[in-house]
């Protein structure tokens, strides 16, 4: 009997253990690096004082040394690394200034991830207009890409920031908005850190919603239609995400969508909602494991996500528990593979035919290992001089396992470039954020403004005090 | 408790803490930096071991193996259950000389049930049948657990491993009629 009595025990305390673990989950991991450019820095600097951020640079420009400005460093093609440079790691800037519930307005430092400000304004019944899916990145990190997210409604990341203030190669600090310094704002937001250090940022806020959940099943070729006439056209949809599968049984076909509809309010204010956590992890991270491996894996994966997807139509969420996914179960660490990402942007009217051109270029590739797809939408919007949403434009991003040899590097690198091809050929474009796959004829062609934004660095930074390689290899 | 039973419980103790022994090292690396550190965590494990075996080895002697490896194990799953919580330097500090206690009543229960159940003549070859066991055991499961940390995180591991002690402490606590066979 004894033992039975024990083993009660041992499980009692083992839910104990569990309750206070998934509680405690709280820290996000930060190392990132997919591990294909390792790059040896001069130093690495990080300060949470402005006057020490200007005199990084003061310093920099009397010894001529290069500056690569950091954030989370998630971003995959050595836009934060530079051989020998001055790595200036941004994290610990991470304060909130200022902050009006009733302007909706709040002013943070650069290093401040998504997840602080989340953390500050949720008990004011206040949420992001626009982030990405994660809130893991630093506000600067993700200007600097002019990110987008699940948000259909608020346009980019651009359109949500009210001004920013940027230390420029000089030393000087110079406020940028809309209205001020304009074009050097544009430039900015999407600028990669070429332009200078954000120091601070105001955000223009939202109220924080609950949505209910719907999740369907349709075909790809279904999915235009259905978005324009149930999606973009209702209103109450303020959130959207589809994924499209990789199940060798339903390749590039078969789709499910997730719709976040707002529900009608039902007192005013709404009570501020509890933040969630990440929940365990070990579930996908083992699904995706799967997938990972073989077909059979890539079948099962595709069922659990369809599975999941089902399983959660109906249910409510804040909006700010939406823009707070979990990526950690993405966490992957293997001594000879990493993961990469690719994005791409094709307009909606095409998504059609360039999924079955899609599915032509990737049918033979074998080796390429396509482990997720997941679709998004972002609304045309040209303010960023590097702007890739030139009309309404679905976004797929692509989650991709390779080698780190070189002979993985190129064959992954030939498939990419073949994608992008088809991109280009329907009008989409792809984002800047990722290894250096794509060639220069291809970025000048999905970016049609390349060329001004190279100029526009050599005219604001002609020392090239801020560099870093993605500008050493794209530079034209 | 009769031998063939002990075998397996060695076998599948053996396989728990070799799950996280190896691996262990990557959750100090999140929770300590330093060499030092390191050190300082393997030492104090050492050293309360030492501390603790003339104790345990008169305990032995009254108490019975049996009573001393069921706390073991209920010990460890107990420990394992700790772990993911760990976040700071001295958590790990203080879970290294419980485990330090715990590791020397092993150490010593498992050399007692065998010197007692050997023959003088044959224990070369009976000792060392019971290593394949137990270490063919600890190999699977080292070699298996290099693929699970790229299935399921770190943490999970420790909860895989707590959960492979409490069989092992549920199934020895189980009633036998050899038990005395044991006792001394």
């Amino acid at each position: 009997m004894k033992r039975y009595l024990m083993l009660l025990v041992y499980v009692t305390l083992l839910f104990v253990s569990l309750h206070y673990f998934i509680d405690q989950r709280a820290e996000p991991i930060t190392e990132d690096r997919n591990r294909l450019l390792p790059v040896k820095m001069k130093a690495i600097k990080t300060t949470d004082s402005t006057a020490e951020i200007q005199q990084v640079v003061l310093d920099a420009n009397s010894e001529e040394d290069p500056i690569a400005i950091a954030g989370m460093q998630h971003s995959q093609g050595g836009h934060t690394e530079y051989p020998d440079g001055i790595l200036l790691d941004m994290k610990p800037y991470n304060k909130i200034l200022a902050f009006d519930a009733e302007e909706k307005t709040i002013t943070v430092q650069s290093g401040a991830t998504w997840r602080d400000i989340q953390d500050y304004i949720n008990p004011y019944g206040l949420a992001l207009k626009v982030s990405q899916s994660q809130n893991i990145f630093t506000i600067g990190g993700s200007l600097s890409v002019n990110a987008h997210g699940l948000d259909i409604r608020h346009g980019s990341l651009i359109d949500t920031v009210e001004s920013l203030r940027l230390l420029d190669a000089n030393g000087e600090i110079l406020t940028l908005s809309p209205e001020q310094n304009t074009e050097l704002f544009q430039a900015v937001v999407g600028g990669y850190g070429l332009f200078g250090i954000i120091l601070d940022v105001t955000l223009r806020l939202t109220d924080d919603e609950m949505y209910e959940i719907h999740s369907e099943q349709l075909q790809y070729d279904d999915y235009s239609d259905y978005f324009n006439e149930n999606v973009i056209a209702d209103d109450s949809v303020k959130m959207h995400l589809a994924r499209i599968s990789l199940s060798p049984d339903s390749y590039l076909k078969e789709m499910y969508v997730i719709n976040y509809q707002a529900m009608e309010p039902k007192g005013v204010p709404m009570d501020p909602q509890k933040l969630r956590e990440e929940t365990l992890i070990a579930v996908p991270k083992f699904f995706l494991g799967l997938a990972r491996l073989n077909e059979q894996g890539k079948r099962t994966f595709w069922n659990t996500q369809k599975t999941y997807s089902a399983s959660i139509d109906g249910k409510v969420i804040s909006r700010n528990n939406v823009m707070r996914s979990d990526s950690e179960f993405m966490e992957y660490s293997h001594p000879e593979n990493t993961e990469v990402l690719q994005e791409y942007f094709v307009p909606v009217k095409n998504f059609e035919a360039y999924i079955d051109d899609l599915r032509e270029t990737l049918i033979d590739e074998e080796d390429f290992n396509l482990l997720n797809i997941t679709i998004r939408y972002v609304e045309k919007n040209e303010k960023a001089v590097l702007s890739y949403a030139k009309e309404d434009m679905f976004s797929l991003v692509l989650l991709i396992n390779q080698g780190t040899d070189a002979k993985s590097i190129e064959d992954t690198g030939r498939v990419v470039r073949n994608m992008i091809d088809v991109t280009l050929d329907y009008g989409g474009s792809y984002y800047l954020p990722y290894f250096g796959y794509p060639t220069k004829e291809q970025m000048a062609e999905a970016y049609p403004r390349t060329r001004e934004f190279f100029d526009l660095k050599e005219e604001y930074d002609p020392s090239g005090r801020f560099m870093n390689i993605f500008y050493e290899e794209y530079k034209q | 408790m009769n031998y063939k039973r002990f075998i397996v419980y060695q076998g599948t103790i053996g396989m728990a803490s070799s799950m996280i022994f190896p691996f262990y090292i990557l959750m100090l690396r999140n929770v300590g930096n330093s060499y030092s550190q390191f050190g300082w965590a393997y030492g104090l494990f050492a050293l309360t071991a030492a501390i603790c075996y003339p104790i345990i080895g008169k305990i032995a002697d009254k108490a019975g193996d049996q009573l001393l490896l069921s706390i073991y194990s209920w010990g460890m799953a107990l420990i394992l259950l700790v772990f993911p919580l760990a976040n700071e330097i001295w958590h790990v500090y203080i879970l290294q000389i419980l485990m330090g206690v715990l590791g020397a009543v092993q150490k010593n229960s498992e050399k007692t049930v065998l010197a007692r159940h050997v023959v003088k003549e044959t224990a070369g070859k009976e000792i060392g049948n019971y290593h394949i066991w137990t270490s063919i055991a600890a190999a699977a499961a080292i070699i298996g657990t290099g693929y699970l940390v790229d299935f399921f995180t770190i943490s999970s591991i420790f909860y895989i491993a707590s959960a492979l002690f409490a069989w092992s402490g549920f199934s020895i606590l189980k009633k036998d009629k050899t038990l005395s066979e044991f006792q001394a």
